[in-house]
């Protein structure tokens, strides 16, 4: 990456009209961490994340080093589980309450009982506006 | 060797951007236990190897009093969006930490302070510093989980 700046209020296309880059600043994803939930967990790969915090089955929060603004943001996961057997659900967790500028917690269960359930395969991802 | 381009003043968005690019991540072998609920299982940090990337390499991340600042500032009652998150971006960065010192580093940046602060004043330490080995090797009763009672904060990581 150049450390050189274009600056910008308008991406305009030969054919296919223009888009303003404010669009681009807001509607990126802000953070996002690929981590193993079982075993000895470990962050895969991630951007933005300092830590992740393990709580107890099924139950993680994702830190970020670039804090978010506010407590609007939004964020959304996916985990899979016994080679994707079971379908599980990402959601905020009481870590997560109020909503904290500097992390988001996620809660891991089975959509068939609604077990908490830990995953080898879980991702995070974060999407809102930076302090 | 990569040398860190003079970011004070650059967005820390967009260190983090450059460090994704030109740095490797580092996979930490330690691992933070606390306890800040007596009525909860411990908890347990997991450094970030593209974070752990940027603390030794230096010159990237903020100094931690920064995150105590705004910390301040989320917690007061009328706190509607961060104001000074120039703090972030314009603070002078870090030097080049040891892996030792940037998991003191995280610890005071992600472990609430009411842990790390007096987390040996108990009858048993509130946090302990180990190796991931030395965790258990299964997720068995991990909702159980709890600091020993015989373990002595000082005490040497097998």
């Amino acid at each position: 990456m150049a450390l050189g700046k274009i600056k910008a209020d308008t991406l305009e296309h030969s054919t296919a009209g223009s888009l303003d880059t404010s669009y681009v600043v807001n509607g990126s994803a802000k953070a996002w961490n690929s981590f193993n939930g079982t075993g000895t967990v470990a962050i895969r790969d991630s951007f933005n994340v300092s830590s992740l915090t393990d709580s107890t089955t099924g139950q993680y929060a994702t830190v970020f080093t670039n804090s978010m603004s506010n407590g609007n943001y939004s964020h959304s996961g996916f985990a899979e589980h016994d080679g994707g057997t079971h379908a599980l659900f990402a959601t905020s967790n009481k870590d997560n309450h109020p909503p904290s500028t500097t992390k988001a917690g996620i809660d891991s269960f089975r959509g068939s009982d609604n077990a908490a359930v830990d995953s080898s395969q879980m991702t995070h991802i974060i999407v809102g506006d930076l302090a | 060797m990569t040398v860190t381009p003079e970011f004070q003043g650059t967005h820390l968005w967009d260190r983090l951007c450059w460090a994704k690019e030109n740095l490797e991540g580092h996979q930490s072998d330690y691992r933070v236990v606390y306890e800040d609920s007596l009525d909860e299982c411990a908890k347990i940090l997991v450094p970030d190897p593209n974070w752990m990337a940027c603390a030794l390499q230096g010159g990237i991340l903020p100094p931690v009093e920064v995150y105590w600042m705004l910390a301040q500032d989320e917690a007061q009652p009328d706190f509607k969006k961060h104001t000074r998150g120039y703090l972030l971006h314009n603070s002078k960065p870090i030097e080049a930490m040891t892996e030792e010192q940037a998991i003191e580093y995280l610890i005071m940046k992600d472990v609430p302070q009411s842990v790390w602060r007096d987390y040996d004043s108990g009858n048993k330490p509130k946090m302990v510093i180990c190796r991931k080995e030395q965790l258990p090797g299964t997720r068995e009763w991990r909702n159980a989980w709890k600091i020993s009672e015989d373990i002595k904060a000082t005490e040497q990581a097998a």
